[in-house]
């Protein structure tokens, strides 16, 4: 398994020192860090990377919020639990382009029900920032039910004892939530985050098919892949896909190693 | 009386979830039975004015969307099959045997999963044209184990870890060799969870969309996400909105029929291992 | 279920391959055309063949940028299925100098430039050589409502001070144009400049040319923009959008290809009791000064031959067959595309000039048009125009010629990132 992921990776490497056009294979020779500092002294490339982290820290916090509702509905509602449960699974299994197409054509003037609310023609997802927004939207609706269910298997797990022997000694909803089923679910909810972060800092389909990439709404992900199927600049799309690499390797470090989340599948042998 | 409040509190909540899962999918789904001359001038009806199966009738006549579905179909079964008979074989062996930094390898083995497809890309995209399996089902395939595989024995060494392996034991006291112990005794047990992980792999490899767009060139690999995409609409300079939400909605039917009929087992899957005490 | 995908791979790939025996099967790899036009070229010129080869027609993605993605990389991977290729007139210079094009023998390329229009002989030909025929050009027009404007204007000033005109007397009054962020926004600027008495790169396409003519087309972009003339949704704008809003009855002016009139014709919409099909009208191109006329863009497709064929000689046969009298006439009659053989438009027969009663503007439009830059790196340099003058209500001239300026120059030496 580690050979079919670490050998292409160290070929990316790989290509990344080397000037390396599709159009030109012949002209390909070693250029030591030459692409890196290309990208790295590029604004497009730290107005993707703030994009993206943008997004993903936007999108996950959101997700949390709602993810959490969303788990204490699931945890509590009265009946029709598992119509909830269900439902909350389709956005999870539903192919994220098809999800994208779904709110590119709503909020496309003239075409979509949610464009047709918004006064005098206007196209948000040709403005940067409403742009942006609207994709944060259809990240969360798609992602916030795997949340959720991260959350919920760490709901089941505080006990009913604790929280009605809180509410005995006069606690409120809000108080029993937060003081104790909240410190119960720490471990849950980084290890939520910490799954949902690297799965956003990924973030194509759903930019690719709303937005494209223009109106500077492009992720690192787009970023590279117009380098390299675009400009045909496989030495520069190979950088960007190893620099993307890094900072997806660091923030699964600084998740682990800061925040405490438990390597997954390292400790602890009982399961939810 | 509070009893009643707190019913309709619950229900009204449901609704709520109800309505945010569905609508976008219910949008679609009525973009698909829309005429192209409906889509576009009706300021976006939820409700089609005129219901057609034109569209549907549409990307079944050519070969585009055919084509596309059998690719998408016989890569993902392939690569659920091989990933997760693959995984079942490393997750029992990490399972069972003792080995240094075991529990490291299976973290990493999710971090794998979780990393940036764009990285794999270029790289993929170079060695495939190198080595000719461009453009073909097996171009496809080996990214989507790069990723399955680690998923999938990331969750099966989580629902393993909870086997009764003791019957193991028993059934090698009874004579059997430890392939027959695994064969009649383990395998029938883990069956659950070998269906739950193979349905989770699936949806990723269905899923797909970076790899597919960027190692393929025709139909002759094209899924279906890479396809839609691709449509092409009745002008050089239009986009067909009906076909494409019709073929969404051809590729959404499997999802959600897994979804009804096993809406448990991916609950489980989806959390399994996520949440230790 | 297995084995049925299993038999699915088997299928397609053994429809990849040409069949053993019988004439050779010539494939032809070119954007989809969804009239059926193409397709009975294909079919006309293999019975022409005579048995000697049957041409295959394969349809690419609709964005011209999907298409040269497909084509890329299977010319990167030498592929030898691929014969005939059906190039944007933008991607001579890119596939000539990456060496995928196959340059057309000298004397055939002389018997090809005879009687066709020389702006269309120009975008296929590279460092001298031809190595793309033309098959079809492509031209835009200025369309208009004649109840709104009697009288067409010539010029850029009038049709904005017209618009705002209608704009302050409530009627529809929008000018309609691409300025989403694409190659259309890069054909507006194109235009303008050359309009405008400039250029974009030098003669010898090496370094921007720019200057005050560009200066002038991101005014004009910028002040359109901002007036009340320009449509909410101009940054979203691409051709079907322009031609959709046109049709819906909100705009009083369409800077658009051709295709937009037969569309007028079948789709017959009446807004606020105006039967719009029938004021629609068409007019040249507005210029930039009223006393020089429009230069415009011209778009199209061209037939080369790939490098990497087994049957070059059969693959020319084959080119210029498709590009033929004959074969033009089916495009043009059936597909609504513009002929690259002069004799069209200098003796248009009844069938065409009933499909393209604006063949005269056309022509003269093409007899004045500007083609775009032509490099090998002219994919990335669009980007960059594209990113920096869409969306055009954020253009600020000064700046973003700079911006240009120092984009091109990377691209042109392809450095730097594409946005």
């Amino acid at each position: 398994m580690l050979a079919v992921t670490a050998y292409p990776i160290g070929y990316a490497v790989y290509l990344s020192l080397r000037r390396s056009d599709l159009r030109f294979p012949n002209a390909a020779h070693f250029i030591g860090f030459a692409n890196y500092t290309t990208v790295l002294s590029s604004p497009y490339w730290w107005h993707a990377l703030g994009v993206t982290l943008l997004i993903t820290v936007v999108s996950v916090g959101l997700e949390l919020g709602l993810g959490m509702a969303l788990a204490l509905v699931m945890h509590r509602t009265i009946w029709g639990r598992g119509a909830v449960r269900t439902a909350i699974l389709i956005p999870y299994a539903l192919v994220t382009v098809v999800a994208a197409f779904s709110w590119a054509y709503a909020w496309t003037p003239g075409i979509g029900y949610l464009a047709a609310l918004l006064p005098g023609g206007r196209a948000p997802l040709t403005q940067t920032w409403p742009a942006i927004g609207l994709i944060i939207l259809a990240e969360v609706w798609k992602t916030t039910p795997f949340m959720a269910l991260l959350l919920l298997a760490g709901l089941v797990l505080v006990p009913e004892s604790l929280l009605s022997a809180a509410g005995i000694d006069g606690a409120s909803a809000w108080q029993r939530f937060r003081r104790v089923t909240l410190p119960l679910m720490t471990p849950a909810i980084v290890v939520a985050l910490l799954f949902r972060s690297l799965d956003a800092f990924r973030i194509f389909d759903n930019i690719y098919i709303m937005t494209g990439g223009s109106h500077g709404t492009g992720s690192v992900s787009i970023l590279g892949y117009d380098n390299l199927f675009t400009a045909l600049n496989l030495g520069v799309g190979s950088a960007i896909s190893v620099l993307v690499f890094v900072v997806a390797a660091l923030i699964a470090f600084v998740f682990i190693r800061f925040l405490g989340a438990a390597a997954p599948g390292s400790t602890g042998e009982r399961d939810a | 009386m509070r009893a009643a409040r707190r019913t309709v509190g619950w229900s009204a909540a449901n609704v709520l979830v109800l309505l945010w899962t569905l609508f976008p999918v219910w949008w679609i789904l009525a973009l698909s039975f829309k005429s192209p001359a409906e889509i576009g001038t009706d300021g976006g009806r939820l409700w089609p004015r005129h219901w057609t199966l034109g569209n549907y009738a549409g990307i079944f006549r050519t070969s585009e969307f055919l084509h596309a579905l059998l690719n998408s179909i016989g890569i993902a079964l392939i690569a659920t099959a091989i990933a997760v008979s693959l995984a079942t074989m490393a997750a029992y062996a990490i399972t069972r045997l003792r080995f240094p930094g075991k529990r490291w390898f299976i973290g990493l083995s999710l971090l794998v999963a979780m990393f940036p497809q764009i990285s794999l890309v270029s790289p993929l995209f170079d060695i495939e044209r190198g080595i000719g399996i461009f453009n073909t089902w097996v171009g496809l395939i080996v990214p989507y184990m790069t990723f399955s595989l680690p998923l999938g024995i990331y969750i099966l060494s989580a629902f393993f870890r909870e086997m009764p392996w003791e019957l193991e034991k028993a059934a090698q006291m009874d004579g059997a060799t430890p392939f027959q112990a695994f064969i009649r005794v383990i395998a029938p047990l883990a069956m659950p969870a070998i269906v739950t992980t193979a349905i989770l792999v699936f949806i990723f490899c269905w899923n797909d969309f970076l790899f597919a767009i960027s190692l393929t060139s025709t139909q002759r690999a094209r899924t279906v996400p890479a396809a839609i995409a691709f449509f092409t609409g009745s002008s050089q300079f239009q986009q067909p909105i009906g076909s494409i939400a019709a073929a969404a909605v051809v590729i959404t039917i499997p999802v959600v029929l897994f979804v009804l009929l096993f809406q448990r087992r991916i609950i489980s899957g989806l959390t399994a291992g996520a949440v230790k005490g | 279920m297995v084995a049925l995908g299993f038999a699915g791979w088997l299928v397609t790939s053994c429809g990849a391959q040409s069949a053993g025996g019988g004439p050779v099967t010539l494939n032809l790899y070119a954007l989809p055309d969804p009239g059926g036009a193409f397709q009975q070229v294909v079919d006309d010129c293999t019975v022409h063949a005579g048995g000697r080869y049957r041409i295959r027609y394969h349809k690419l993605p609709t964005s011209a940028d999907g298409q040269r993605r497909q084509l890329v990389f299977r010319l990167a991977a030498h592929d030898a299925s691929m014969d005939i290729l059906g190039t944007d007139i933008t991607w001579t210079a890119e596939f000539a100098e990456a060496g995928w094009l196959e340059p057309w023998p000298r004397d055939l390329a002389a018997q090809v430039a005879r009687g066709t229009l020389a702006s269309a002989m120009e975008t296929g030909t590279w460092r001298g050589r031809l190595y793309a025929v033309p098959f079809v050009t492509n031209v835009q027009l200025l369309w208009y409502r004649s109840d709104l404007v009697p009288e067409p204007p010539r010029t850029w000033d009038e049709m904005i001070a017209m618009a705002e005109r209608l704009a302050r007397e409530g009627k529809p009054h929008y000018i309609e144009i691409q300025g989403a962020q694409y190659e259309g926004a890069t054909v507006w600027f194109n235009t303008l400049v050359h309009s405008a008495g400039g250029a974009i790169l030098t003669s010898d396409a090496r370094e921007p040319a720019l200057g005050p003519p560009a200066r002038r087309a991101l005014e004009t972009m910028k002040r359109l923009a901002t007036s009340p003339a320009a449509d909410p949704s101009l940054s979203n704008q691409m051709e079907n959008e322009t031609r959709l809003s046109m049709e819906a009855g909100r705009a009083a002016f369409e800077l658009n290809w051709p295709f937009v009139w037969p569309s007028m014709q079948q789709d017959r919409p009446t807004v606020d009791g105006v039967a719009l099909w029938k004021v629609f009208r068409w007019a040249p191109y507005p210029a930039m000064d009223p006393n020089r006329p429009a230069h415009v863009t011209t778009g199209g497709l061209n037939l080369a031959v790939s490098r990497y064929t087994r049957h070059a000689a059969l693959a020319f046969d084959a080119a210029r067959c498709m590009r033929n009298h004959h074969s033009q006439h089916i495009a043009a009659v059936r597909g609504g595309y513009s002929p690259t053989l002069e004799d069209f438009y200098l003796h248009p027969d009844s069938v065409f000039a009933a499909k393209f009663p604006f063949y005269r503007e056309v022509y003269a439009q093409l007899q004045a048009a500007t083609n775009r830059p032509k490099t090998p790196a002219y994919q990335s340099m669009s980007i960059v125009i594209s990113h920096a003058v869409s969306p055009p209500a954020a253009i600020d001239p000064r700046a973003t010629l700079e911006q240009l300026r120092t984009g091109i120059r990377d691209a042109l030496a392809s450095r730097g990132l594409v946005p």
